[in-house]
């Protein structure tokens, strides 16, 4: 039997890869296929929210089920969302990294508006300048709804999708043609883009201008004879966290 | 695999063509993995999310970890290998040299399953920088390669270079590994649990 070793070895490790597919099929359904089994990637445990204060934890963690005691399920909340708001040609971006979110608004020349939370309960609520606020919810699809407020015009968010890289949310923060700028795209999982720039982004009442296109293979834009190098907020990688 | 190998039984009776066919099946099987496992992180609708061991911060600082532990045992692999093999100056082979050499690549390959099937499900086969590639396509070369090794292991009458070979691309592939996903995560973002 010593010669089946390496075989058994095999096996025993293509076995545990079964299980743990499994347990993620489970745990874990494929979104797209099956909307109604989906679990929101929110975690309910009250320990994740002591996160908060922390500076590095990305993703908060929760034991829902244990198939032994040492390994417990987490349940990551590493997700990107990005996709039309049902108002006026609007995009929203939210990406969220373990119980941190960021949300984007902007829909070209006049809205654009940045906003930061937190996740708890499987609600998102986000505070942004001024008078501007967010608050969405996972739906059980595996999408988010809610609204987003910019200085007190509401727009309505309906069934936001998760988005995989390139899609997403990129940003662009510094000086450009002698001027402070910070820009936001929206790249949508069909490959449309929606960005814009806000002029004096530190001022009460900033100015809006729509982005130039982003190349988002190199995460590049030319604005007022400038490259401008963004970079993605992304809740899966955590960069912009 | 150890030296007191093929003093036990008499060689079971192979036809000549079987030569061949020692190394092309376990590489075809390991081919069909690597291109199963490409396929499947390919085709399968990333969730994001999966999954994972408690008591870390994040999915990436387990995997990364996990990914180190499979590659200290698999420095260990190297070293064993190479006392056994003799190729170490004024270093006998203990008798224990196989067992280590043995253990240590099962805990690499166990380690190593977890982080795959993470990468697999949560994430998928991506190639959205050059970093993404590689690791994508080193991920699953690693499983098949690891096939091909296993498979070829037991057969008698190898040519001396062969498992040599194959525990060199498993050993590099691992190392790639590593190096586009735990060390670009450690440097990114830190070492810490």
């Amino acid at each position: 039997m010593k010669r089946n070793t390496p075989l058994l070895t095999l096996l025993t490790g293509a076995a545990l890869g079964v299980v743990l597919l499994i347990v993620n099929m489970v745990s874990y359904p494929n979104p797209a296929k099956s909307p109604t089994s989906y679990s929101a990637p929110v975690t309910s445990a009250p320990a994740a929210s002591t996160a908060a204060s922390s500076p590095a934890p990305a993703v908060a963690t929760s034991a829902v089920a244990s198939p032994t005691p040492a390994v417990t399920v987490t349940v990551p909340v590493a997700v990107n969302f990005a996709g039309k708001a049902q108002k006026g040609n609007a995009a929203v971006a939210v990406a969220i990294h373990g119980d941190k979110a960021i949300a984007y608004i902007c829909n070209g020349p006049t809205v654009a508006a940045w906003f930061q939370g937190t996740v708890s309960n499987g609600k998102v609520d986000l505070a942004g300048k001024g008078n501007s606020h967010a608050s969405l919810t996972f739906d059980t699809a595996g999408t988010m709804s809610g609204s987003v407020t910019v200085h007190d015009t509401q727009f309505p968010v309906s069934t936001l999708p998760m988005v995989h890289s390139p899609a997403g949310l990129y940003i662009f923060t510094g000086m450009a043609g002698g001027k402070m700028i910070k820009a936001g795209w929206i790249e949508m999982s069909n490959g449309t883009q929606i960005g814009s720039i806000l002029i004096n982004p530190d001022a009460s009442a900033p100015t809006v201008i729509a982005a130039p296109l982003l190349n988002v293979a190199s995460a590049t834009a030319t604005y007022d004879g400038t490259v401008l190098h963004a970079t993605q907020i992304s809740g899966i990688s955590g960069s912009g966290f | 695999m150890t030296a007191q190998q093929g003093t036990s039984a008499p060689l079971p009776p192979q036809p000549v063509s079987s030569g061949v066919l020692k190394w092309v099946i376990p590489c075809l099987i390991g081919g069909l993995v690597a291109l199963a496992l490409g396929l499947y992180g390919r085709l399968h609708h990333a969730t994001g999310i999966a999954v994972n061991i408690a008591g870390f911060s994040s999915p990436g600082y387990v995997k990364s970890w996990l990914a180190t532990g499979a590659t200290f045992f698999a420095i260990v692999q190297v070293i064993s290998a190479l006392v056994m093999y003799g190729k170490i100056p004024r270093v006998t082979a203990p008798s224990w040299i196989g067992t280590l050499h043995r253990w240590s690549g099962r805990i690499a390959f166990i380690l190593a399953v977890p982080v795959a099937i993470h990468c697999l499900y949560a994430l998928g086969f991506q190639s959205y920088s050059t970093r993404v590639l590689i690791h994508s396509i080193l991920g699953c070369a690693f499983f098949g390669a690891f096939t091909v090794k296993m498979l070829i292991l037991p057969k008698q009458g190898l040519r001396s270079w062969v498992l040599p070979f194959w525990g060199a691309v498993v050993f590099l592939t691992l190392i790639g590994i590593w190096f586009t996903s735990a060390y670009w995560f450690f440097s990114t973002f830190g070492i810490h649990r």
